[in-house]
């Protein structure tokens, strides 16, 4: 029993006794894998003490707080779930969200004079409510290999560490291509092998490394080509 | 375990209270929201409406309960709104997805796999400080004995009996894990 318990610390510590049997092995992967998450080590900002506390002493000293309490109170006994308010900052994001402005200008088309320039658009794009911050624009160019997306967006963190972005063009369909991945937006360019024309919509994504290629559904950046024809 | 009498005034909206829970649970509600949500910020919020909803239903909390368990539920359930709140969020008419639109689909972990967070948060947080980096060094950042034993300036010898100690005494808080 004593030799067990051993082999099971020494797997932990990166050994490899080898009179482990499978089974013992494969729960205390499990373990490892918990050991390397990052949700066991990350830690909150300290901020977040004071917004607690200040989040429940602005409950406190609303009026009415005792009464809203006591009616969740017999809600509660009705349902499972509790009751869902809307929450101020998200709220804010939703709205900023619904009135992002995805202005699209065809900057340049085949011209029908002597010079001849690319088809061109260009692209507003904004922070969505996971990254309210954000903001800037993209160059969509057709040339021979495909559309070249030049993005250029400020308010997002550098991500590194097995997280990165990822973009994706989307067609009205809901259809998802993805045009690449990046650790920094503030100057990155993207390739796209389906036309902007009728994939007019940019997205941006946080996404992990684990193997999952899906998109995370975790999206901070957003911008559409309306005029696109 | 807390002290007796600051659920009751955690109840009551007491700051310090409020304060005692958070520094004692605050690290593994957020734990927990991380899981779910895979993002410092939503999960920071995540928690702080949990704390919130944690307040506004304390009345009916047992205080001869463990305050723990109690919370961590809270949170995942919080977080799981939180998330599937982001993914609903368009922008624009072109990008009103449906729910099962592939950029939205995202699965919460199990109630079991969250609470396998918060045990294993709780399980770390009360190993010795120089045991507890030397864990994060092996199994976070992936660094073998040697490469810890340089990034902390002592000798791979004492790197590797914390590693030992610490092992052993995460197997014997998690055993049930194992």
């Amino acid at each position: 029993m004593a030799t067990s318990d051993d082999d099971r610390i020494a797997y932990l510590t990166g050994e490899d006794p080898a009179s482990l049997p499978a089974d013992e092995r494969a729960a205390l992967d499990e373990l490892r894998g918990l050991l390397a998450d990052r949700s066991t080590w990350e830690e909150p900002r300290p901020e977040l003490e004071d917004a607690v506390v200040a989040a429940i002493a602005s409950e406190v000293e609303q009026p009415h707080a005792e009464a809203r309490r006591r009616v969740r109170g017999q809600r509660r006994g009705r349902a499972s779930r509790g009751i869902r308010r809307p929450r101020p900052r998200l709220a804010m994001g939703a709205l900023a969200a619904a009135t992002v402005v995805a202005v699209a200008l065809l900057i340049s088309q085949t011209g029908g004079g002597t010079s001849k320039r690319p088809l061109q658009f260009a692209m507003v794009v904004s922070g969505t409510p996971l990254a309210p911050g954000a903001h800037g624009s993209a160059t969509l160019t057709k040339t021979a290999s495909g559309w070249r997306v030049e993005l250029a967006a400020s308010g997002l963190p550098h991500l590194e560490g097995g997280l990165f972005y990822q973009a994706w063009l989307k067609n009205a369909a809901g259809v998802l291509v993805p045009i690449g991945t990046f650790n920094d937006a503030r100057h990155v360019t993207l390739w796209s092998g389906v036309p902007v024309t009728k994939f007019p919509t940019l997205t941006v994504t946080r996404q992990r490394a684990d193997g999952n290629p899906a998109s995370s559904g975790l999206r901070v950046l957003l911008g559409t080509i309306r005029a696109a024809h | 375990m807390l002290a007796r009498g600051v659920v009751r005034r955690f109840r009551d909206g007491d700051p310090a209270a409020v304060r005692t829970v958070y520094r004692s649970y605050g690290g593994l509600v957020f734990g927990v929201a991380y899981r779910v949500l895979g993002n410092r910020a939503l999960a920071e919020e995540a928690a702080q409406q949990a704390f919130v909803k944690a307040w506004r239903a304390a009345g009916t909390f047992d205080e001869e309960r463990e305050l723990g368990p109690w919370l961590a539920t809270i949170a995942r359930r919080v977080a799981i709104d939180v998330l599937r709140s982001e993914s609903r969020r368009g922008g624009d008419p072109i990008d009103s997805a449906d729910d099962d639109d592939p950029a939205l689909t995202t699965q919460p972990p199990s109630a079991e796999a969250v609470y396998e967070v918060w045990e294993v948060r709780s399980a770390v947080a009360a190993l010795p400080e120089d045991e507890r980096e030397v864990v994060r060094l092996q199994h976070f950042e992936g660094l073998t004995h040697a490469a810890i034993a340089e990034r902390l300036g002592v000798p791979a010898g004492t790197v590797k009996s914390r590693s030992h100690r610490a092992h052993k005494r995460l197997a014997g808080a998690l055993g049930h894990l194992q």
